[in-house]
């Protein structure tokens, strides 16, 4: 199947070079607060002990991480910046927002892999799955910034606000660790799945890194999207009958 | 003449009995000497002086015998005696006729230069046959009761300064010190009856430094950790109020250094009288000077016995939580009053531990960072619990801000203590990490799930 795709060589575009940039910043930024953060929280074990010690010393490997958490914030930022704008001004379409169709899209999918329906859900540009992860990144990241930054200024944030018990900066600690724990495991688990051993992609899914989707898989797992892209309707069954119907070399579509 | 033919019988016997002892064939004091004896030898034979004191005039044929004056007749030295004349002198007392009769032995024992030259100079109490016996005259071998012939007596050195000390030693503590069994010259290497090198001290405090370098020579292993410790290298700086081992140990009347804690306590107060004072009034302080407690540290507990080093060195501050650990991780001790061994453990996972713990890796570590000391006191320890705890507050919202420079009054509260975070202690803290204990696994088995039907429904499609 694979192999036909890429013989006719048929591509739509998904994503907006800032994109992929944006995608790319954020995965290296991830990998380095992980390093420098696991290896605090796991500061007994040897392994840790060995990143510690090659990265110069604890002193250095919290101002490594707290660098990075800052380019973190301003990656986080600038996207909710750039999305709210995006949404508001230019009239992107919100295709981000979570919806009722997700809930049910999630269901029909369980019932298609228990085999109680033939036919998977028909998703639109983002799936329930990639907007789980999307808006998991997004809370989970306001939340690590928050918790980050009142570790690492603790009397600047009973300044803030005088009301806030003492019992707030372990909280905090409790917070940002648990949760980093939690990305950590759904990015390894389910988006590492997704984007690499899942049999739809495998054994890599380039589309982040060309920007480009085939129409194959566009047909497949984002059919919605399709139909409203090229306007024509891909009917009950769909994917392997229309592979040879002709299609815009390459579409451009929304961020 | 009767005497005559029984030594020759005797001489006759002796050559058939060669086992027989020679000191008997050779009688040394002659004739003149058997004469004497003839008389001498009576052990009811006594002089009563004026003072009424009485000395018996009995002379041990057998202790002349192997003297080193065994050739000597009994005239030679008991000079205006012989056998139709005895002096009629009159003594007041059994010390003024030895005084008299050592005089005799002036006659051949003259001394130029040595021990005897100064002793004789320095000394009016004491005589020869003090140190050599009389009859039985001795060479004087090097044993502690021959040095205690002179230093049992007000002996003194003098310094370059003036200032003179005794060389007095009391005979008594130095036979109920450890080290008893060791003979004087085992410390003062190079001494003997002998020999007495002369040696010119600047003052007191130089001889006292120069002597204490004997120690070595058996502690060894104690000496080297002196070398490293802080009281050795203000020595070096020129301070010679700094202590070296009889300081502490005493010179002759040594003890164990495992004796009762207070009085290792009290060593260090003989300097550090102000710190003293502030730890009697510390917990621990208070319960060995009230109670002779024994579990709790003294001194050299935390600051250790020969190697002493800085406390203000990042080393011994980064060293302080297994040092206090040492006792308060002891679950058997600490059963004793009820107190926590979390403690350590609690410190080591929170950030301040964890700074520590790699800073003593790393042994470069330049800050500061708060260890047990910065809030329970350092020699002013108190409880933590009772009605010292408001003052253990007070004093801690002052050290958060040494670092924490602003640091609003409730800051302290932002250590939730040593204990796990509870749901009346810390509500935010235990709620935060339930819901996360609960939510992670619940989230990774629901994805992996997902995954499995995933593969599972691509697999049945193919």
């Amino acid at each position: 199947m694979i192999e036909i795709e890429k013989k006719n060589g048929e591509f739509i575009r998904r994503f907006h070079p800032l994109r992929i940039i944006e995608h790319q910043a954020n995965a290296i930024t991830f990998i380095v607060l992980v390093v420098t953060g696991i290896s605090q929280k796991f500061h007994n074990s040897s392994w840790a002990e060995w990143i510690i010690m090659n990265l110069g010393g604890i002193d250095n490997a919290r101002v490594i991480h707290r660098t990075t958490g800052l380019f973190f914030t301003v990656l986080t930022l600038q996207h909710m910046l750039t999305g709210s704008y995006g949404v508001i001004v230019k009239k992107w379409m919100p295709s981000m927002v979570i919806n009722l169709k997700d809930f049910t899209d999630a269901i029909d999918n369980l019932k298609y892999y228990f085999g109680i329906t033939d036919r998977p859900a028909r998703c639109d540009r983002y799936d329930y799955k990639q907007k789980f992860e999307y808006w998991g990144v997004v809370i989970g990241g306001i939340l690590m910034i928050l918790t980050g930054l009142t570790l690492w200024f603790p009397t600047k944030v009973f300044h803030l606000i005088p009301f806030l018990p003492g019992q707030i900066i372990p909280a905090a600690k409790a917070a940002h660790t648990n949760e980093a724990m939690l990305a950590l495991l759904v990015i390894v688990i389910w988006h590492i799945y997704n984007s690499v051993f899942s049999p739809d992609v495998f054994p890599l899914d380039t589309a982040i890194f060309t920007g480009k989707i085939s129409k194959e898989r566009m047909i497949h797992e984002h059919p919605l999207e399709y139909e409203r892209l090229t306007g024509e309707k891909l009917g009950d069954a769909h994917s392997e009958e229309v592979k040879a119907e002709p299609g815009p070399e390459e579409i451009s579509s929304a961020p | 003449m009767l005497n005559r033919i029984v030594l020759h019988i005797t001489l006759i016997l002796s050559f058939f009995f060669a086992a027989q002892s020679i000191s008997i064939a050779s009688y040394p004091p002659g004739e003149e000497g058997a004469l004497c004896l003839g008389c001498h030898n009576n052990k009811e034979m006594s002089l009563t002086f004026k003072n009424g004191e009485k000395l018996s005039l009995f002379v041990d044929d057998r202790s002349l015998m192997t003297s080193a004056h065994k050739n000597v007749s009994c005239s030679g030295c008991h000079k205006g005696f012989s056998l139709g004349d005895h002096s009629k002198r009159q003594f007041k007392n059994r010390r003024s006729l030895t005084v008299w009769a050592s005089d005799a032995c002036r006659q051949c024992h003259t001394f130029k230069k040595g021990i005897h030259l100064r002793m004789l100079g320095a000394l009016r109490e004491v005589v020869c046959v003090d140190c050599h016996g009389s009859h039985a005259i001795q060479p004087v071998k090097d044993s502690g009761d021959a040095c205690f012939g002179c230093h049992k007596y007000g002996l003194a050195i003098p310094f370059k300064d003036g200032s003179r000390h005794s060389l007095e030693i009391d005979e008594d503590a130095l036979k109920s010190s450890v080290h008893s069994k060791l003979r004087c010259a085992d410390c003062h290497f190079g001494f003997s009856s002998k020999e007495h090198p002369d040696r010119d001290f600047k003052d007191k405090r130089n001889f006292t430094i120069i002597t204490s370098e004997t120690c070595r020579r058996c502690h060894f292993d104690k000496y080297t950790k002196t070398l490293e410790s802080m009281h050795f290298n203000v020595l070096l700086k020129g301070n010679l109020k700094a202590p070296v081992c009889v300081d502490c140990h005493g010179a002759h009347g040594i003890k164990t250094g495992r004796t009762e804690k207070i009085e290792s306590a009290r060593r260090c107060k003989s300097c550090h009288e102000d710190i003293y004072q502030t730890y009697a009034m510390s917990v621990h302080g208070k319960s060995l000077i009230s109670m002779h407690n024994q579990d709790v540290p003294v001194c050299s507990d935390c600051h250790r016995a020969h190697d002493i080093s800085d406390p203000r060195m990042a080393d011994f501050r980064n060293n302080i939580p297994q040092m206090c650990s040492n006792c308060h991780a002891n679950e058997e001790l600490m059963k004793k009053y009820g107190l926590s061994t979390a403690v350590l453990q609690s410190y080591l996972e929170d950030f301040h531990g964890v700074t520590v713990s790699y800073y003593k890796k790393q042994k470069n570590a330049i800050r500061h960072i708060a260890v047990c000391t910065d809030c329970h006191g350092i020699h002013d320890i108190t409880r933590t619990k009772g009605p010292d705890a408001s003052i253990v507050k007070a004093n801690l919202v002052r050290r958060c801000r040494k670092c924490h420079p602003g640091a609003s009054d409730n800051f302290p509260d932002t250590w939730i203590s040593h204990y796990e975070p509870n749901f009346k202690r810390a509500p935010l803290v235990y709620t935060i990490n339930l819901i996360y204990s609960i939510f992670i696994p619940f989230m990774i088995v629901g994805l992996v799930l997902q995954i499995i039907l995933h593969i599972w429904r691509y697999a049945v499609n193919r």
